[in-house]
């Protein structure tokens, strides 16, 4: 009977019914199309976020006396997180006597990768070096492409009165060797005051052979939350596992220092919780929009219902005149919530599923495939939407009093 | 004979509108009491006080040894789905269900729907060939009917009706009344019916005139 009550009520009154409809489906396909897009937004964002530099650091783990050595390096791909490490860049530091036409200087000489094409079996191809993990500097010329070339820091090209096409000689331990500045960096640090040669010429010219002094790693990373914090060597075996299985900056740490033997990797905080706290707000600001979103498609609901409810406000009396009791007014009015929510939330899924591809489209240029979790998320929004929605108007159809309405 | 309604010193004021001055009455079990007045003299207010759709504001009213003003508003709606029928000038009823459906509700209301006996109460009150027709499509003597139909369907000891024939013409007036003679011979309920027609009130046991929230005159029906 509650069925065919249902039934015809709804046939019967397309109008009000296709309002609120159209509210729930609103109201849930902005949550779905929010919801599915904040995930691909987070993700494009922390990418955005990467050019800030690198947000791991690794170093020998027994201090200055160590090193750490380049045959290592492909490793880096091949660790658990591999698909979250944007680049990295290898270093090795040190102190050489620099002579150019203009004078003699005693400097910091650092051989790294530029852009050096990387290629680990079973991994696709990729670039690594400075160009990938320091996509900030400013550089007046370009990048290395040979041996002899060279990228100078701006202070001390000053100093040395370099630019781009002049030459200047390295000496260190007797050995000299001849670089042609390519490019002039600007870059706000200490990279300023050093000179960038290829690796493979630093580490001969330095006698050490296959060896690093540093690695810098940018890595694409989640938020650190209270349980990131933790301290791994404190954890039970699952939880152990569930963090190791976080891309949390630490766990990615963790996963290059176990390839590069004798590496401490390290955090660079000031980058990995400053990017941390950016994706957060981002984070709650499309929960708050999903939020404000639904609330007002709950007040559309509530209004439009008000409205109906005036219209049948004879029927609920006459209901009440039956022997209806509030249980049973309320059973009618919710039941017919739940069959427009979940038709509601269904379509609204639909729609906000359609919504996400479109917005990722045409604003990210991406294609999202939206989670499982998203259908029974729409639906849950099209009750709660259509619940508090009712609250209100349900509460005036209780009050009904048969006697004022079906007066003769 | 016992009573079904025993009312004493019953109330009921509007602020300061006094609709219904204190009453005391009694309708033995079985009775067709008819209520006639002028318009305005509480013969409405009486019958949804009977009917526990509203609260006296004084006084005490007894229902088949009920008393209505301890019970809650759920256990009023109880009270009226078991014991009471009502009928009123206006058809109310729904309008997008058909008339069986309309009856079935009442059903519904009071236990579960039965779509044979509501098509047989409908049999009884000559609408065997319009159970799938809705209000809109019945004439008003029909849709009285129907009403009828719907307020009998559980089986009410009492059966209230304010001004049921108010709408009709002579035709479906007279029809009207022997039905309720019929179904009141078989069944035996009492009746509490409110009208300004004379020939109306001649089909009832007793009439009690009212006039401004006062019971004015009573006097039995000379045919019963
Ligand atoms: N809800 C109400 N509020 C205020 N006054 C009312 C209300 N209902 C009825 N009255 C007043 O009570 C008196 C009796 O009304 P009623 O019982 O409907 O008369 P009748 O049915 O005999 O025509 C009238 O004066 C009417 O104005
Ligand atoms: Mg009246």
């Amino acid at each position: 009977m509650l069925i065919r009550i249902l039934k015809s009520s709804f046939l019967k009154r397309p109008k009000p019914v296709l309002l609120v409809l159209l509210s729930i489906v609103m109201g849930s396909a902005v949550a779905t199309a929010f919801l599915g897009i904040s995930g691909e937004l987070s993700h494009k964002m922390a990418l955005e976020l990467r050019s800030y530099g690198a947000n791991i650091v690794l170093e020998p783990a027994a201090g200055d006396a160590g090193a750490l050595k380049s045959d290592d390096l492909p490793k880096i791909k091949t660790i658990f997180w591999k698909h979250n490490i944007v680049g990295f860049a290898p270093y090795l530091f040190g102190q050489v006597d620099f002579s150019s036409a203009a004078g003699r200087q005693r400097g910091v000489l650092a051989g790294t990768w530029f852009g050096r094409p990387l290629q680990v079996p079973g991994e696709p191809d990729s670039i690594q070096g400075v160009k990938v993990t320091a996509p900030w500097w400013e550089l007046d010329g370009r990048w290395p492409e040979t041996p002899d070339e060279a990228v100078i820091g701006a202070g001390l090209a000053k100093r040395l009165k370099l630019a781009p096409g002049s030459d200047i000689v390295a000496t260190a331990a007797g050995k000299e060797r001849r670089f042609r500045i390519v490019g002039v960096a600007s870059t706000g640090g200490f990279e300023e005051e050093q000179l960038f040669a290829p690796l493979a010429e630093v580490q001969a010219l330095l006698n050490k052979p296959g060896q690093l002094s540093r690695v810098l790693v940018s890595a694409l990373t989640v938020p650190m939350d209270d349980f990131g914090r933790k301290d791994p060597s404190r954890m039970t075996r699952e939880e152990y596992e569930k963090w190791y299985c976080t891309a949390y900056v630490t766990s990615v740490a963790k996963g290059v220092e176990e390839v590069m033997s004798g590496s401490r990797a390290k955090p660079i905080w000031q980058i990995a919780s400053a990017e941390g706290a950016l994706l957060k707000k981002l984070d709650s600001l499309m929960l708050l929009l999903t939020g404000i979103a639904l609330f007002s498609a709950a007040c559309a609901v509530s209004s439009s219902l008000m409205a109906a409810m005036a219209k049948r406000s004879p029927e609920i009396a006459l209901m009440k005149t039956m022997g209806a009791d509030r249980l049973q007014i309320a059973a009618i009015f919710l039941g017919e919530t739940l069959v427009i929510s979940v038709i509601g939330g269904l379509l609204g899924y639909l729609a906000g599923d359609r919504l996400a591809v479109v917005i990722s489209r045409t604003v990210f240029d991406s294609t999202v495939t939206s989670p499982l979790w998203l259908f029974p998320t729409a639906i849950g929004a099209a009750l709660v939407v259509a619940l508090a929605g009712s609250a209100a108007p349900l509460k005036r159809a209780l009050a009904i009093e048969p006697v004022r309405v079906l007066k003769g | 004979m016992a009573a079904i309604i025993e009312t004493s010193g019953l109330t009921r004021s509007y602020g300061d509108i006094c609709a219904l001055k204190p009453l005391d009455l009694c309708v033995p079990e079985g009775e067709w009491l008819t209520v006639m007045g002028h318009s305005g003299s509480g013969k409405s207010t009486l019958l949804n006080l009977l009917g526990g759709l509203d609260r006296p504001s004084g006084g005490s009213i007894h229902v088949r040894g009920t008393d209505l003003a301890t019970l809650s508003e759920d256990g009023l709606a109880r009270f009226r789905r078991d014991c009471v029928g009502i009928i009123f000038q206006q058809h109310h009823l729904i309008p997008y269900l058909t008339a069986l459906e309309n009856v079935m509700m009442s059903q519904y209301f009071h236990s579960v729907p039965d779509e044979a006996e509501a098509r047989h109460a409908l049999e009884r009150v000559g609408l065997g060939h319009r159970l799938k027709n809705r209000p809109g499509e019945l004439s008003g003597g029909e849709q009285q009917r129907v009403c009828i139909a719907r307020a009998i369907i559980n089986s009410p000891r009492l059966l209230l009706g304010d001004e049921p024939t108010g709408n009709l013409d002579h035709k479906s007036t007279t029809m009207v009344m022997e039905l309720l003679r019929e179904l009141r011979d078989e069944e035996r309920f009492s009746i509490v019916m409110v009208t300004h027609n004379q020939e109306v009130a001649a089909w009832g046991d007793r009439t009690i005139h009212m006039d401004d929230g006062c019971l004015v005159r009573e006097e039995r029906t000379k045919s019963c």
